[in-house]
C-alpha cells in the first residue's frame, strides 16, 4: 500500500508503520520514529526522532490541518485509489478549475462549441477584479458548470474540453 | 484623554441598530452595550452564528438575492429598525455607510443617523466635487484632470496631466476601477476599461486622471465633529503597505512624519473637516510623497476598518464619540486635550493566499486561538466552529497591537501572529510575519508599492526537510486509514523493525 499527501502543490509518499512503542515514519530511504499525543484543546505533542514539537491538529475529511512552529499547514491524503484513476484519466488541461474563488460575469461559450487556443470561454470575478478563462488549446467544449451570476470555490470546476482523440 | 462613560439616559436612542456584520458588527455592539444600550443586528441566513449575531441583544434576519445584497437593501434595513423599535442606525464600513439615500431614509423615518449629514456625504463621496470643495477651501490637492469639467477634451487634459497618471472612477472607493498609465499611447484604451469597471462596480462611468506620485506613502488622519462647530482631530495613520490599493498594516503615528510635519498634515485634516461643520468620526486621506509633500485624496465619511491603532495610542473610544455626536452631545473637549503615547500597528488577518496573488481562500475554521498577552487586541466577527465564504470580505480578524514604541509593537506583534493558530482556512498570518520582519518595514522605509516591488515576501520560503518531515508525521498520525494499516501488522513483526511492505 503507497500512501501520499499533498502539500502545496507537491505530492510526497510515505508509509507508517508501527513500533515497539509507538509507529515509524517511512520516507523514501528514511525512517523516523514518530508519535503523537494530543491533549484536550487539541494541542498535541508530535515526537520526531529525538525531537518534541507542540503541535495544533485539526481534521475533515481528507485534510490535515497543522499549525507548527507559528505557522498553519494544510495536507490532503490522497487516496490510493484516486490516485490510480488520476493515472489513467485524461490531462489536467481538459478541466479547467477555479484558481480563487469568485463569481462567473459571463460565459461566452456552450458544449459542443469548437474552441481555439487562447479563445476566451468565460469571465470570472473575484477581488473585485475581472479575469479570463481562456482555452488552453484547441478542442471541443464538453461541458460548461455554471451559468452568469453563480458563484464557486476555489478549484471548483468551472468548463471541461472533449478529451483528445 | 480619559474617558468617563457618558448618562445616556437623556439621549434620545436607546436603542441601536447595527446594519453591517462581522468583526465591525461585534465592535460597535461592544460599545453600545457598554453605554447600557440595547445593541441589535442584521444578519443574512450565512452569517447566522457569527459572533455579533451571538452578542446582540436582538438579531433581526434580512434576506437578498445574494449576502451581500441583503445588507446594501436600505428599505429592509430601516424596516427591521422600526419593528425592534431601535432608535439609532449605526452603518459601521462598508455597505450603506456612505449611502446619502439611506442616510436620508434613517433620518426621515425618525431614527437616528450615527453617522454624517446626507450633505456631508453626498459632497464627499463624489471624489471630483470633494476635490474641487477642498482645493477652493486652501488646501493642497494633486494635478488632475476631470472628465466632467468637459467630457469632450478628458483624453486631451488626460494627457496634458502627464505620465504615470492614475485614473479613477468618479464614484469610486476601496481601489476598484483605478488603473495605473505609465505609456501614455495606451491612455484612451485604459479610460475605455476604467470606464466600463465604474459602470459596473458604482453605475457610474465617469472618470478622472490625476498625477500618480512614485512610490507615495498612504497617511490618513482622524477626525471628529461635532456639527456644532467642534472638530479636532486624532493623529494620522500611515497605510502604505497595501496590495491591490487595499490596505493589509496600518500603524500610528506614521514613522514618516517628524513632529513639524505631522502637526501640519493633522491640522490640515482638521481644517478640512472644519470647513465642513464636520459632523461624526471621519478620516481624511493623503497621498504622501518622499519629499515630504501630501495632497487631498479623499474623506471617507464613516468609521475607518483601521480606527483601533487610534483608539490604542489615545484611549479615544471612537464608537463612543459617534454616539455621543449622533445624540447630540457636543465634542466637550479641544485640541490640546487629545494626546496620544506609545505606538500601535493593525494587521488586517485576511484569507488568503499571498503566494498565489493574494487570492482569497476559503474553508471552515477548525480551531481558533486568538493570540493574547500586554497590547494585544483581537477584533473578529468569526468564531471557532464558523466558516469562511466567498460571499464577502474575506478580512476575517485585525490584531491590534500597542507597544511603548515601534521596536515593541513589532515584537509584540510578532510573537502575537506566531501564537495566532486559525486551522481550515489559509490565512496570511505567515506572510504578516515575512513583512514585519523586512528590514524595510522594521525601519518603517515603505510606500504603496511596496509588495509588489518585494514580491519575495508573498512567496511560499523553502520549507526546511524537518519541517516537511514533521509535518508528515502529524499527518501521517491523523489520517485513520494510514494508522489503520499501520496497527493490522502484529507486534511482533514491528519490532522486529525495519518492516517494509
Amino acid at each position: 500500500m503507497h500512501h501520499a499527501f499533498k502539500l502545496g502543490d507537491n505530492e510526497h509518499n510515505l508509509e507508517l508503520s508501527r513500533s515497539a512503542s509507538a509507529y515509524r515514519l517511512h520516507l523514501g530511504e528514511q525512517v523516523v520514529d514518530v508519535d503523537l499525543k494530543t491533549g484536550a484543546d487539541g494541542r498535541a505533542w508530535l515526537t520526531l526522532g529525538e525531537r518534541h514539537i507542540e503541535v495544533v491538529i485539526a481534521t475533515r475529511g481528507d485534510d490535515v490541518f497543522v499549525h507548527l512552529d507559528g505557522e498553519a499547514y494544510q495536507l490532503r491524503y490522497q487516496h490510493p485509489l484516486d490516485r490510480l484513476a488520476a493515472q489513467a484519466g485524461g490531462s489536467a488541461e481538459d478541466n479547467i478549475r477555479a484558481p480563487m474563488p469568485g463569481s462567473i460575469v459571463a460565459v461566452q461559450v456552450k458544449a459542443g462549441d469548437t474552441v481555439t487556443k487562447g479563445q476566451t470561454l468565460l469571465v470570472m470575478e473575484s477581488m473585485k477584479m475581472e479575469t479570463t478563462i481562456a482555452a488552453p488549446r484547441d478542442g471541443t467544449v464538453a461541458a460548461v458548470t455554471y451559468e452568469k451570476g453563480q458563484t464557486f470555490d476555489r478549484d471548483a470546476l468551472l468548463l471541461s474540453l472533449e478529451p483528445n482523440k | 484623554m480619559t474617558q468617563t462613560l457618558p448618562d445616556t439616559s437623556k439621549w434620545p436612542f436607546q436603542s441601536v441598530l447595527v446594519a453591517n456584520r462581522g468583526e465591525i458588527a461585534v465592535r460597535v455592539l461592544r460599545t453600545v452595550q457598554k453605554l447600557g444600550l440595547k445593541g441589535i443586528v442584521v444578519y443574512h441566513a450565512a452569517d447566522r452564528g457569527t459572533a455579533a449575531v451571538k452578542m446582540a441583544d436582538q438579531a433581526i434576519e434580512i434576506t437578498g438575492s445574494t449576502p451581500v445584497a441583503s445588507y446594501l437593501d436600505g428599505a429592509q434595513i430601516i424596516a427591521a429598525a422600526k419593528a425592534s423599535g431601535a432608535g439609532a442606525i449605526h452603518p459601521g464600513y462598508g455597505f450603506l455607510s456612505e449611502n446619502k439615500g439611506f442616510c436620508a431614509a434613517v433620518e426621515a423615518a425618525g431614527i437616528r443617523f450615527i453617522g454624517p449629514t446626507p450633505e456631508q456625504i453626498d459632497l464627499m463621496g463624489d471624489k471630483v466635487r470633494a476635490r474641487n470643495f477642498v482645493e477652493k477651501a486652501g488646501f493642497p490637492v494633486a494635478p488632475s484632470a476631470i472628465e466632467d469639467d468637459d467630457p469632450q477634451t478628458f483624453v486631451e487634459r488626460s494627457r496634458k496631466v502627464g505620465a504615470p497618471l492614475l485614473i479613477k472612477p468618479s464614484a469610486g472607493g476601496g481601489g476598484k476601477g483605478m488603473r495605473i498609465v505609465r505609456d501614455l499611447a495606451i491612455l484612451e484604451q485604459e479610460i475605455e476599461r476604467g470606464r466600463s469597471e465604474g459602470q459596473r462596480y458604482f453605475g457610474d462611468g465617469r472618470l478622472y486622471c490625476e498625477r500618480y506620485i512614485e512610490n507615495p506613502r498612504h497617511i490618513e488622519v482622524q477626525v471628529l465633529g461635532d456639527g456644532q462647530g467642534s472638530v479636532v482631530h486624532v493623529f494620522e495613520r500611515e497605510c502604505s503597505v497595501q496590495r491591490r490599493f487595499q490596505k493589509i498594516v496600518e500603524e500610528t503615528p506614521s514613522p514618516a512624519l517628524d513632529a513639524a510635519l505631522r502637526e501640519k498634515i493633522c491640522e490640515t485634516a482638521a481644517g478640512i473637516a472644519r470647513s465642513l461643520n464636520y459632523r461624526n468620526a471621519g478620516t481624511v486621506e493623503f497621498i504622501f510623497g518622499q519629499g515630504g509633500e501630501f495632497y487631498f485624496l479623499e474623506m471617507n465619511t464613516r468609521l475607518q476598518v483601521e480606527h483601533p491603532v487610534t483608539e490604542e495610542i489615545t484611549g479615544i473610544d471612537l464608537v463612543l464619540q459617534q454616539l455621543r455626536v449622533a445624540a447630540g452631545e457636543k465634542l466637550g473637549y479641544g485640541q490640546a486635550d487629545v494626546k496620544s503615547s506609545g505606538h500601535s500597528i493593525e494587521f488586517r488577518i485576511y484569507a488568503e493566499d499571498a503566494a498565489r496573488g493574494y487570492t482569497p481562500t476559503t474553508g471552515p475554521i477548525l480551531v481558533l486561538h486568538p493570540p493574547q498577552g500586554e497590547g494585544v487586541r483581537w477584533d473578529s466577527g468569526v468564531l471557532q466552529g464558523g466558516e469562511v465564504t466567498s460571499a464577502f470580505d474575506p478580512m476575517i480578524a485585525k490584531l491590534i497591537i500597542r507597544g511603548k514604541d515601534r521596536t515593541e509593537a513589532i515584537a509584540r506583534a510578532d510573537k502575537a501572529l506566531r501564537e495566532t493558530v486559525l486551522l481550515g482556512c489559509k490565512t496570511n498570518t505567515a506572510f504578516l510575519r515575512r513583512l514585519l520582519q523586512h528590514p524595510a518595514f522594521v525601519a518603517g522605509d515603505v510606500h504603496t508599492g511596496f509588495l509588489d516591488a518585494n514580491p519575495q515576501i508573498a512567496a511560499e520560503p523553502e520549507m526546511p526537510a524537518e519541517t516537511l518531515q514533521a509535518l508528515l508525521g502529524a499527518a501521517a498520525l491523523s489520517t485513520r486509514p494510514m494508522r489503520d494499516v499501520a496497527d493490522a501488522v502484529p507486534d511482533m513483526h514491528a519490532a522486529m523493525g525495519g518492516w517494509r511492505n
